[in-house]
């Protein structure tokens, strides 16, 4: 009798329990009011990284996740846990509810693209030179390369073919914090350029151009100046042709992160 | 013979009983009213006296001096979260309330503890901005501290037991408590905190003794009552409303005066329209009944988030060759106001920081808006952002200038709603917000000297960012103060010259330093980041020999 009712619980909790725990399908989709509100919920939590039109700006664009085949239930998860080791956080509970985040994905489901269909440019190889000759010196692709840019071992799954060609070909106006460009004029009037890693109203800690990384008091330098253009060039097209854009891109989309683990030498 | 014995060390015992100094009487009501005394034996309430001002009389510290200043002791918390307390100190200990619910008593000469209290917190406590507490009150030989899980409990000021434990509501609903008691007569008076939660708050006065609840006063008035129909159809159910900031109180009207939180949800209008009283009010209540005797609404219909949670601060003016009664403040809002503390009539109303919702306060007292600042699901540019021009941390009034002091911020925010759904113990928002771009419109801050009689700037001390700290002033011309980036900050108060700075090494955030004296010197407390440090002038402890 006993494990006749242990066998039923268990039974039970097989067929009832996941259903409780996970929401396979969006409750909200269609829904117009939930649409409404997930818009809101959107432009306050998503839209600084992947644009208004989820195109992507920092994170990437974000309205083919569905014809590349993600499921409501994994974007749900990807919303409420984060990406650990990328810049997107986890929506946690009970700051965010079930609700708001499933009001979210109905808004972002009316942004839905297709797949693009283009077939891909660029070569890889190609561009893992292009690299090494034009970006090596400030960034780093697993473990090897400067630190005055940031590190872009993983820079195909944050950004966006275009956005990666924006930053190339035009540059930003809006630094990445710990990268702002600042020049320190010491005492005797020598000019130090480099990267803020930290301010305050009385001191400055940067990166400077050689990597030396260092503090200085502002009441012991005769000027700290904020750079008003990023400490990366813009590279136009008498500098990087539109082919070798190409391959510089696809070997960036390639980048999915670095693994750290020690390998024998080739 | 064995009667002899015990009698022998019982004379003994009397006679190194007399011999050793004789404990303080218990604290009497007539010492907390008396605010800050001379003589820097004690600080008993929140804003070290009744009137709020947070000003010590103490005069050892100079600007003359104050770069002499070295450090005591520190204490660690080893708990974490922001550390919003004001330490009450009386007869060389410290009293002192931390977040997670955890106080101590802690020797003020050595930064030693004496006892430690810690109250178990629920598993799905669901405070909306921090598990934070903002200090104890006191009275007789008990220290009354409110609760996260919106309780009010009277602790014994020597071990640190509970003496009695009052429900001011069910925290599974939202209801929370982080302010710092008031202790008016006989009576505590704490208030309910929850105001993203839709809570229907209420300021609550208990009986010091007993903890028997003496009066309530709903900060949303019920059906029937006048200001009910400032709230559509039901939605006065779920307003908010909060009381998370401790209040003044007026001795000679036997009036306290508390600032009310935002109208919930807090950003979508068309969940409640209509004013919303007596949300982003400041309301004066009778201490003995919890009677309205008048309110006064700063922002009607607030869809910003901006509460009335600063701190009042009362004193007797002269404005227009009128010597005026009044309460001051500095408003989330962007604006600051001189009231007249009898009527709640404003005299003063004038932008303290960048405002770009109102152009000013009209003659019958409501703010004259700027079409296009109501949040909708595409966003719409305000400033101030929704933390506000300031926030609930302390300002100060140094009586004898005439100075009402600010830790202000420009930062302007795109604010976004939308219609939320109500469950009870879940957020209930409607909207949030975002930082305007730096490179649009670049946030920073400024220690801000103004004339409660113009509501005109008198100096202000430029901050890099906007920042979270409450101010000090002293009878000796000094004010301290923190930023954002840890800086423990010394001004001269006349004329807002740095005189003194410290990296903390984290933000003195929603408090400010106290001061008292210990053995004779003035001592300059600064609870920062997990740590209490005492500072004082002169050299650091010595050594034995």
């Amino acid at each position: 009798m006993t494990w006749r009712l242990l066998s039923t619980v268990v039974v039970a909790w097989i067929l009832i329990g996941p259903a409780v725990h996970a929401q396979t399908k969006n409750p909200y989709e269609g829904n117009p009011d939930a649409i409404l509100a997930g818009m809101g919920g959107y432009r306050v939590r998503c839209a600084d990284c992947h644009g208004t039109d989820g195109r992507g700006v920092r994170g990437p664009d974000i309205t083919t996740v569905w014809s590349t085949g993600r499921s409501d239930e994994g974007l749900f998860n990807t919303l409420r846990r984060g990406v650990p080791g990328s810049e997107m956080p986890a929506f946690a509970a009970p700051r965010t509810s079930d609700r708001d985040i499933w009001e979210m994905l109905a808004y972002l489901k009316t942004l839905a693209a297709p797949a693009p269909t283009d077939p891909p440019r660029g070569n890889a190889e190609a561009g893992a030179k292009v690299f090494r000759t034009m970006c090596v010196a400030c960034h780093k692709v697993d473990g090897r390369g400067g630190r005055l840019g940031p590190d872009l071992s993983r820079i195909g799954t944050g950004r966006s073919r275009e956005v990666l060609m924006a930053r190339i070909r035009r540059g930003s106006e809006d630094f990445r914090s710990g990268y702002e460009p600042v020049t320190v004029t010491t005492a005797d009037g020598k000019p130090i350029d480099g990267v803020k890693k930290n301010e305050d109203l009385f001191s400055v800690q940067i990166m400077d151009t050689r990597e030396r990384i260092q503090g200085y008091e502002k009441d012991k330098v005769k000027a700290v100046e904020n750079g008003k253009k990023s400490a990366m060039p813009i590279f136009g097209p008498d500098r990087l042709s539109d082919s070798d854009l190409d391959d510089l891109l696809r070997y960036l989309q390639t980048l999915k992160g670095f693994d750290p683990t020690v390998k024998p030498q080739q | 013979m064995r009667i002899f014995h015990v009698f022998a060390a019982c004379v003994l015992f009397v006679a190194v009983a007399v011999a050793q100094q004789a404990p303080p009487a218990l604290v009497s009501i007539q010492e907390v009213a008396q605010g800050l005394p001379a003589d820097g034996s004690r600080w008993l309430t929140f804003g070290g006296n009744y009137a709020n001002h947070r000003h010590s009389p103490l005069t050892q510290i100079t600007p003359a001096n104050v770069a002499q200043l070295k450090p005591l002791w520190t204490f660690q918390t080893g708990t974490l979260g922001n550390f919003e307390t004001t330490s009450l100190m009386r007869d060389n200990v410290l009293y002192v309330t931390g977040p997670q619910n955890v106080a101590w008593a802690i020797d003020a000469r050595t930064g030693r503890q004496i006892w430690r209290y810690r109250r178990e917190l629920p598993p799905n406590l669901t405070a909306c901005c921090g598990l934070v507490n903002r200090g104890f009150g006191v009275l007789g030989d008990k220290l009354f501290m409110s609760t996260l899980d919106a309780h009010l409990i009277a602790l014994d000021m020597k071990t640190g037991a509970v003496a009695w434990d009052a429900t001011l509501d069910d925290y599974k609903t939202g209801h929370a408590a982080t302010i710092a008691p008031l202790v008016v007569k006989d009576k505590v008076i704490t208030g309910a905190a929850g105001g993203e939660y839709g809570i229907r708050a209420f300021i609550d006065a208990y009986d010091a003794a007993t903890g028997k609840r003496a009066w309530r006063f709903y900060t949303i008035p019920g059906p029937g009552e006048p200001g009910n129909d400032t709230w559509a159809g039901d939605s006065w159910k779920t307003g908010g409303a909060s009381v998370w900031v401790t209040g003044a109180y007026d001795p000679e009207q036997n009036l306290v005066f508390y600032g009310i939180g935002n109208p919930g949800p807090d950003y979508h209008s068309d969940s409640r329209k209509g004013d919303n009283l007596y949300s982003n009010s400041l309301v004066a209540l009778d201490a003995d009944t919890g009677k309205l005797k008048w309110h006064y609404q700063f922002t009607p219909h607030d869809v910003h988030d901006w509460d009335a949670t600063e701190v009042p601060i009362l004193a007797d003016l002269p404005i227009n060759g009128q010597t005026r009664k009044v309460v001051m403040f500095a408003n989330r809002n962007g604006f600051y106001y001189t009231l007249d503390r009898i009527t709640g009539k404003p005299i003063v109303a004038r932008p303290f920081v960048i405002t770009t919702w109102a152009k000013e306060i009209g003659a019958d007292g409501r703010p004259v808006l700027v079409p296009g600042h109501t949040p909708d699901e595409k966003g719409e540019v305000t400033c101030p952002d929704l933390t506000g021009g300031t926030n609930f941390w302390q300002p100060s009034f140094d009586p004898s200038t005439r100075t009402f002091f600010v830790n202000a911020r420009e930062v302007c925010m795109t604010f976004i709603a939308w219609k939320p759904t109500y469950i009870a113990g879940e957020r209930f928002t409607g909207g949030s917000g975002q930082r305007v771009k730096p490179s649009e419109s670049p946030a920073w801050g400024a220690l801000r000297a103004i004339d409660p009689a113009t509501g005109g700037m008198k100096w202000e001390f430029k901050l890099l960012s906007p920042a979270t700290s409450g101010i000090l002033t002293t009878a000796s011309g000094l004010l301290f103060s923190g930023d954002a980036d840890g800086n423990l900050l010394a001004l001269d108060s006349r004329s807002g010259k740095l005189l003194w700075r410290y990296q903390l090494g984290a933000t003195m955030h929603g408090t400010s330093p106290t001061t008292y004296i210990i053995d004779g010197r003035q001592h300059i407390l600064v609870p920062a980041g997990t740590t209490l440090t005492a500072w004082a002038l002169g050299d650091a402890p010595s050594t034995r020999d």
